[in-house]
C-alpha cells in the first residue's frame, strides 16, 4: 500500500468542489477528477503532527453539548480525521465523488482518554468496495497514535445508492425494546451551519434547504456526527475510560426538529437511541461497550 | 438536642493552573474549568461513582445560564449523580466560604464527605443586555397587541446594542477595588517598595514549589497549560520599579505586578469526617478547626474596602484561644501586595487594634517567613472564586508535610468582606 | 464686615484671570468659623520629633474635637493616639495617594538639639504641599527659657524662624504658628490647638503663642460654649471690633455687658439687648468710671474684661498738643490700668478670670503720626507681661491681641495710599475681619485657656512689618 504523508489537514472547501464534480456527466472522464476507478485507491494518508487548538476544540465542544475538559471527545478526533476521508475521496482513481454518498454507520474506539496537549498522527485508508443491499459500501478507517500507541480507532462506513444486492442484508438480529427516553431536544434550524463551522464538515446538504434541494433533500440535515457527539455527551458521566461506540444511521434529521432521546445502561454497556419525537422515525441507533484501557 | 461537632479533616485538593484573562482558557466556561478541576479530584482520590454528601462551588462572575452551575458539573462527572451540590457566591471569599459550608455541615454529622470548590473566568465573562433595552424588551413581552409593541420599539436607540459588562467596580461607590486599594495603601503607608519585595517573593516561592515537584499532588494541567501562567520569578525591584503606576493616580504605588491580574481557573477541595476517610484509606491533610466572616462598612464609615479580614481575625482567635503568633503557616490571600500589608500593618497598628476592634492591645505582628511560603496569588493569579480552594488544599498538604502545626487563611473579598480560617495538622497543632 | 472689593473682584472668574495675567496679588477667600460647623473641615496630619512629650495632649485634644487625622508612621504617635481614643490613618509620604490636609500639627519638644532640626524638613517637606487652602501649621515647642541644655535652648528658639518664614511662604490664606508649652503644661494646650487648627485663627499666623503651667482646664468644659456661666465685659462694644468681640462672647455662652461712652449708649443699647446681655454708659476716664464699674460687679463678680475702647488722634509729634496726646493715653492705657486696679481691690474678677487688652501693630513696629497711639499700645504689651506674674497669684491670666489691618469704617476712611499697603502687606494678601480679632480674643478668654498669660497675639494676617 502506497503512503502520502501530508504537511497539514486539506482545505475540505476544494476537496468538496472536487468531490463533487462527477455529478456533472462526463466530468469523471477528466484525469484529475474522482470516479475512474474501479476499486477504493489502495493509498493510506497520513497527517504526522495533529496537535488541538483549544479555542476550536471549545467550539466543537459549545455546539454538541460537551463539557470542556482537559480530555477530547473521541468524536472530535474523527473531526481530524475527517479531512484526510475527503482528501481521499477526491483522489482521480476513487470510483465515484464524494457527494452523494451517505454516512451509514460509524463506529469509535477509545483506547484510552487523549489529552488536549497530546500530538497525534492519524492515518486513514479505505477499505474495499463491497455489495450492500441498496448499493455498494465502503470504509473508512481512521486510526491515531500518540507515540507508538493506538489511542483511538474510527470506521465510517458509507454507501453509494445504487444496484443493491438483496444477500448483502444483514440477518435481523433480535429486536430489542427501544430503550427509555430521557432527555428531547430542539434542534435549531441553524444548527447545521454552528456544526459546519465547528467541524469543517461544510457538506451543502447540512447548510441550507436551499443547497440541500440539489442533492435529493427537501431540509437541510444535521450531520450525523453531530447527533452521534450530542448522545455521547449525554452519556459523558457514564462513559468508561475506554470504550467502543457505535451508531447506525437511519433517517436523516431535518431541521429544524425535535428529537427525543434513550439511553439504557446495562452492566454489558449502554444502548442509545435518537428518534423524531412525534413521529418516532429513528434516526439514530448506537451502542456502547466498555473495552481494555491503555495506560497514558 | 444539641448536635455533637466532629473534627473536619481535609482530604486533599486539585485544582487546574491558573491562566491569565483571555490566555488559553479564553474559551473555557466556569462549568468547564470546575469540571475539569473536579475531574482531577474524582481522579486522584478514586471519587468514581462516589455519592458525596453535598458539594458546594460558585463563580463570581456568573452567567445567568448557569443556573445551579454546580449541580450541573456534578452531574457531567464521574461522581454518583445523587450527590447534591450547591452554589455559593461572596466575592472572592467564595471559595473559602464554600468549604466552610461543607466543613459545618460534616461537623454537625450532617453529611460524612463534601467537595467545596470555586471558578472564575474573566474571559468569557457574563455579558448582559443593556438594561434599557432589556427593559423595553420586557414590556414588549408583556404587551397584549401589536401596535402596542411597535410602539415600544419606537423607544430603541442605537446605543441600547451595547451589552452591559461586568464592571470590577463596586456598585456603591464607583470605584474599582484597585482604587479602593490605593486608597488603603495610602492610608496606610504602603510602600511602593515594600509591595514590590512581597511581589517577587511571592512569584520565587510558588516557582520554588513548582521545581520541587510540591504542586504536583495539588493540580491536573488544563488544555496545555501546566503550570500557572502568571508566574514569573526571578524579577527585581528594579525591573518592577519600571512599572507605571495603575491605580491610585501618577503618584500611586500600586501595579501590575503587585495588583493581580484578572485569571481564569477553578480549585476544588475534598473534606470529610475521619471515619469516611478511614473507611476508604484516604489520608488525612489537616483540620479545619475555625473561621470566621466579617463586613465592613466601606460606604459610610470610612473603613477600607479590603480591611474586613482584620476585622475576622481577632473574632476567631479569641473563640479558638489562640494568638496572631500562635501559627506555623500564615496563608494571607494576595489580592494586592498593598492588601496584605495594610492587613499586617492594621494589626500591628495600636490605633486600629483600640478604635476599630476594641482591644486593649494591637494583635500585634507576624514572622512573615512563615507567610505565604509556597506563592500567592500574585504569582498564581486570582480567579476569584477559586482562590479559596488552592489556600485551603495549599496549607493542608504543608501542614500534612510538616507533621504538625497549625495554620491561619485570610481572604479578602469584594463588598467589604473577609473570610478567615484556621487548620490544624492531622498531627496535631504542635 | 464682609470682603474687601478687590478680594472679591479677584475672587470672580474674570477678575482672577486678570490678576493672574498683570500679577496682582490674589487673595484667598478665607475661611472662617461658623458655630455648628466641625472643628477642622478636613484631615488634621500630626507628626513628631522623636522623644516628643506633646503626642498624647495633641492626640486627647483632637479626639475630643471629632476631627478626621492621619498620623506619620511613629510608634509614640500611634500609641498616644490608641490611648487617646483617636482613630487616625498613616500617612507615610513614600506610599503616595492623593492625600490633603486641613492641618499640620507637628511636636517639635523632642528636638534638643539644633542637628535634629532636620525632623522639621522631614515632616514638613512631603506634607506642606497637600496643604489645602485656609489650612493650619502649627508647630509645638519647648518655651526656650525652659530646657534643659545650652543646646535645648538654641534649637527650640530656632523653629521661631521655621514658622514665620513658612507662613510667608505657604499661601493659600494657611496660617503658620508656634505654640511653646512649658513642662507641666502639656494639658493646657486644648484651648490653643483648637484655636490655631480651626477657621477661628483666620487671620492669625506666624505668632508664638506660650502655654504655661495654670489652673487645670474644667473637666466638663463645653468646647461649643467655652464661656458658658461666665461674665463679661467688653468695653467699646457699640460697634466696629467691640461689637465683633461681644458678639462673639456670647455666641461662646457669656452673659455679657457692653459699655460705652453715654453718645453712643443707643447703638450700646441695640448690641446688648440684641445678646440678652447688660449696658452700661460711661466714659472709661471719667473720675470715678473705675468705682462705677466695680460696684457693678461688686458681688456677683465679673470673669472676663475686656479693654477694647480706644482712640486714634494722629498728628505728628511736632504739632501735637499736650491734649491730643494726653486723651489717648488715658482712654487706651491708664484708665485701663485704673479700671484693673479697682476690680481687683474690690475682689470683683472671680479666679480664673481674664483680663485682655487690645495693642495693636502700631504699638509693635511703630507708625508715623501715631506717637501718642503707639504709646499707648506697646503700653498695653508692658501692662501684659508687668501684671501676668502679679495676676498668676490670683488665678487670673492676662493677654492681649495686636490688631493689624483690620476692615472697620476707621480702615475705610484712610486715604487709599495709606489703605492699600495696609491691606495688601501681609502673608493674607488682604485686611482683617472685626471677627478675626474677637475669636482671638474668645481664646484667650475661652475657659480652656488657664494657661496662657502674658502673652500679646498679633491678629495681622502676619503683616509684614514688625516682629
Amino acid at each position: 500500500m502506497a503512503t502520502r504523508e501530508l504537511q497539514g489537514p486539506p482545505g475540505i472547501i476544494p476537496l468538496y468542489a472536487k468531490a463533487a464534480l462527477p455529478m456533472i456527466p462526463g466530468a469523471s472522464a477528466l484525469p484529475f477528477v474522482p470516479g475512474s476507478g474501479k476499486d477504493v485507491p489502495d493509498l493510506e494518508l497520513v497527517l504526522p503532527e495533529v496537535t488541538f487548538d483549544p479555542a476550536a476544540l471549545a467550539a466543537y465542544n459549545r455546539v454538541c453539548g460537551f463539557t470542556l475538559r482537559d480530555d477530547v471527545p473521541s468524536t472530535y478526533i474523527h473531526v481530524l480525521a475527517f479531512p484526510l476521508h475527503m482528501a481521499l475521496m477526491a483522489e482521480p482513481n476513487f470510483p465515484f465523488g464524494a457527494v452523494g454518498l451517505v454516512h451509514v454507520n460509524n463506529t469509535i474506539t477509545q483506547h484510552r482518554p487523549v489529552s488536549v496537549s497530546e500530538t497525534l498522527s492519524i492515518k486513514v485508508t479505505a477499505s474495499k468496495l463491497r455489495p450492500h443491499a441498496k448499493g455498494k459500501q465502503f470504509d473508512m478507517v481512521a486510526q491515531a497514535k500518540a507515540g507508538r500507541t493506538i489511542v483511538w480507532e474510527g470506521v465510517s462506513t458509507y454507501l453509494r445508492l445504487g444496484k443493491g444486492d438483496p444477500s448483502a442484508k444483514k440477518p435481523k438480529g433480535e429486536e430489542l425494546a427501544d430503550p427509555p427516553v430521557s432527555a428531547t431536544w430542539k434542534l435549531q434550524g441553524g444548527l447545521g451551519r454552528k456544526y459546519a463551522a465547528a467541524s469543517g464538515d461544510r457538506n451543502p446538504i447540512h447548510l441550507y434547504d436551499l443547497t440541500a434541494k440539489p442533492l435529493g433533500f427537501n431540509k437541510a440535515i444535521i450531520h450525523g456526527m453531530w447527533t452521534k457527539a450530542r448522545c455521547l455527551a449525554a452519556l459523558e458521566s457514564v462513559l468508561p475510560e475506554a470504550y467502543k461506540v457505535d451508531v447506525q444511521f437511519r433517517k436523516p434529521i431535518p431541521l429544524p426538529s425535535k428529537v427525543t432521546f434513550g439511553e439504557e445502561i446495562t452492566k454489558d454497556g449502554i444502548r442509545f437511541a435518537v428518534k423524531n419525537a412525534r413521529k418516532g422515525t429513528p434516526h439514530l441507533d448506537g451502542t456502547v461497550v466498555q473495552v481494555p484501557a491503555k495506560k497514558r | 438536642m444539641t448536635p455533637s461537632v466532629r473534627r473536619v479533616a481535609v482530604i486533599g485538593g486539585n485544582r487546574i493552573p491558573f491562566a491569565r484573562s483571555n490566555g488559553p482558557y479564553a474559551h473555557a466556561s466556569n462549568s468547564d474549568m470546575l469540571a475539569a478541576a473536579l475531574d482531577g479530584l474524582i481522579e486522584r482520590y478514586n471519587l468514581q461513582g462516589e455519592k458525596i454528601g453535598e458539594m458546594a462551588a460558585g463563580a463570581v462572575l456568573k452567567h445567568p445560564r448557569d443556573r445551579d452551575l454546580t449541580r450541573e458539573v456534578v452531574l457531567g462527572s464521574k461522581l454518583a449523580p445523587e450527590t447534591p451540590a450547591f452554589d455559593v457566591q461572596q466575592a472572592c471569599g467564595t471559595g473559602l466560604e464554600a468549604v466552610i459550608l461543607i466543613a459545618n455541615k460534616i461537623a454537625l454529622g450532617q453529611i460524612d464527605s463534601g467537595i467545596a470548590g470555586g471558578v472564575d473566568t474573566t474571559s468569557d465573562a457574563p455579558l448582559a443586555l443593556n438594561d434599557d433595552l432589556r427593559e423595553i424588551l420586557l414590556d414588549a413581552n408583556r404587551t397584549p397587541d401589536t401596535a402596542g409593541r411597535l410602539k415600544l420599539l419606537t423607544r430603541l436607540r442605537p446605543g441600547m446594542v451595547v451589552p452591559a459588562i461586568p464592571a470590577n467596580e463596586e456598585p456603591r461607590t464607583g470605584l474599582s477595588m484597585g482604587e479602593h486599594c490605593a486608597i488603603m495603601a495610602s492610608e496606610w503607608g504602603i510602600t511602593r517598595e515594600a509591595q514590590d519585595a512581597l511581589t517577587i517573593r511571592s512569584h520565587d516561592h510558588l516557582a520554588a514549589a513548582y521545581d520541587r515537584g510540591w504542586q504536583d499532588d495539588l493540580m491536573t494541567s488544563y488544555l496545555g497549560l501546566e503550570r500557572d501562567q502568571n508566574l514569573r520569578p526571578g524579577s527585581t525591584l528594579e525591573k518592577l520599579g519600571k512599572l507605571k503606576p495603575v491605580f491610585g493616580g501618577p503618584e500611586g504605588t500600586m501595579t501590575a505586578a503587585n495588583s493581580t491580574p484578572l485569571s481564569d481557573g477553578a480549585s476544588t477541595v475534598l473534606l470529610a469526617s475521619e471515619e469516611w476517610a478511614k473507611a476508604r484509606n484516604l489520608p488525612i491533610l489537616a483540620y479545619i478547626t475555625e473561621s470566621q466572616t466579617a463586613a465592613v462598612d466601606f460606604v459610610h464609615k470610612r473603613e477600607g474596602l479590603l480591611m474586613a479580614p482584620a476585622y475576622a481575625m481577632p473574632t476567631m482567635l479569641d473563640r479558638a484561644g489562640l494568638t496572631l503568633q500562635d501559627f506555623d503557616v500564615y496563608e494571607i490571600h494576595e489580592a494586592f501586595a498593598a492588601q496584605v500589608l495594610c492587613t499586617l500593618a492594621a494589626w500591628e497598628d495600636p490605633v486600629f487594634c483600640k478604635e476599630r476592634l476594641g482591644r486593649d492591645k494591637p494583635l500585634g505582628s507576624i514572622d512573615t517567613e512563615k507567610m505565604n511560603i509556597n506563592g500567592g496569588s500574585l504569582a498564581a493569579g486570582h480567579p476569584f472564586a477559586a482562590t479559596g480552594g488552592r489556600i485551603v488544599a495549599g496549607l493542608a498538604k504543608e501542614l500534612s508535610d510538616r507533621g504538625s502545626g497549625r495554620g491561619v487563611i485570610s481572604i479578602c473579598a469584594a463588598a467589604g468582606q473577609g473570610v478567615v480560617a484556621i487548620l490544624e495538622s492531622a498531627g496535631g497543632a504542635k | 464686615m464682609s470682603q474687601d472689593l478687590y478680594t472679591q473682584i479677584v475672587n470672580s472668574p474674570p477678575g482672577g484671570f486678570i490678576a493672574k495675567r498683570v500679577g496682582l496679588p490674589q487673595p484667598t477667600t478665607l475661611d472662617r468659623y461658623r458655630p455648628g460647623q466641625p472643628l477642622v473641615s478636613g484631615t488634621v496630619l500630626v507628626g513628631a520629633a522623636p522623644g516628643g512629650r506633646l503626642a498624647g495632649a495633641i492626640a486627647a485634644t483632637l479626639a475630643a474635637a471629632n476631627a478626621e487625622v492621619a498620623t506619620t508612621l511613629d510608634a509614640d504617635l500611634r500609641s498616644a493616639a490608641a490611648d487617646a481614643g483617636l482613630d487616625a490613618s498613616v500617612f507615610n509620604p513614600e506610599a503616595g495617594g492623593d492625600r490633603r490636609f486641613k492641618a499640620l500639627v507637628f511636636d517639635a519638644t523632642g528636638i534638643s538639639d539644633s542637628t535634629e532640626l532636620v525632623e522639621l524638613q522631614k515632616f514638613f517637606h512631603p506634607s506642606v504641599r497637600k496643604v489645602q487652602s485656609s489650612g493650619r501649621v502649627v508647630v509645638l515647642g519647648t518655651p526656650p527659657e525652659d530646657t534643659k541644655t545650652p543646646r535645648e535652648h538654641t534649637a527650640q528658639r530656632a523653629l521661631e524662624g521655621f514658622t514665620r518664614s513658612l507662613g510667608k511662604e505657604i499661601g493659600k490664606g494657611s496660617t503658620v504658628q508656634l505654640v511653646y508649652v512649658a513642662p507641666g503644661a502639656e494639658d493646657l494646650i486644648g484651648s490653643t490647638l483648637r484655636f490655631f487648627v480651626s477657621p477661628k485663627s483666620a487671620y492669625v499666623s506666624g505668632q508664638v503663642a506660650r502655654v504655661s503651667a495654670g489652673l487645670p482646664v474644667p473637666a466638663d468644659i463645653d468646647w461649643e460654649k467655652p464661656l458658658a456661666g461666665k461674665t463679661a465685659l467688653v468695653t467699646g462694644a457699640s460697634r466696629g471690633i467691640g461689637e465683633a468681640i461681644i458678639e462673639t462672647l456670647a455666641r461662646d455662652g457669656a452673659n455679657v455687658v457692653g459699655l460705652d461712652i453715654p453718645q453712643l449708649g443707643e447703638d450700646l443699647k441695640k448690641v446688648t439687648d440684641r445678646l440678652d446681655g447688660e449696658a452700661i454708659e460711661l466714659d472709661i476716664t471719667s473720675d470715678d468710671a473705675p468705682k462705677v464699674i466695680a460696684d457693678f460687679f461688686k458681688g456677683r463678680g465679673v470673669d472676663i474684661v475686656v479693654h477694647n475702647a480706644g482712640v486714634t488722634r494722629d498728628r505728628t509729634l511736632a504739632k501735637m498738643p499736650e491734649d491730643r496726646w494726653q486723651s489717648v493715653l488715658d482712654i487706651n492705657l491708664s484708665s485701663e490700668e485704673r479700671i484693673n486696679d479697682a476690680l481687683l481691690k474690690a475682689k470683683a474678677i472671680n479666679a480664673g478670670g481674664r483680663i485682655i487688652g487690645v495693642s495693636s501693630m502700631a504699638g509693635i513696629a511703630g507708625n508715623r503720626g501715631q506717637t501718642n497711639y503707639a504709646t499707648s499700645k506697646a503700653g498695653v504689651i508692658g501692662m501684659v507681661q508687668s501684671m501676668a506674674p502679679v495676676l498668676a497669684k490670683s488665678d487670673i491670666t492676662i493677654n492681649a491681641v495686636a490688631p493689624g489691618f483690620i476692615e472697620t469704617q476707621m480702615t475705610a476712611a484712610m486715604p487709599i495710599a495709606v489703605r492699600e499697603p495696609g491691606r495688601r502687606l501681609n502673608s493674607m494678601n488682604q485686611g482683617g475681619l472685626p471677627i478675626d480679632v474677637a475669636e482671638t480674643i474668645a481664646w484667650f478668654a475661652s475657659s480652656g485657656s488657664t494657661g496662657l498669660t502674658g502673652n500679646v497675639v498679633r491678629v495681622c494676617g502676619q503683616m509684614l512689618l514688625g516682629a
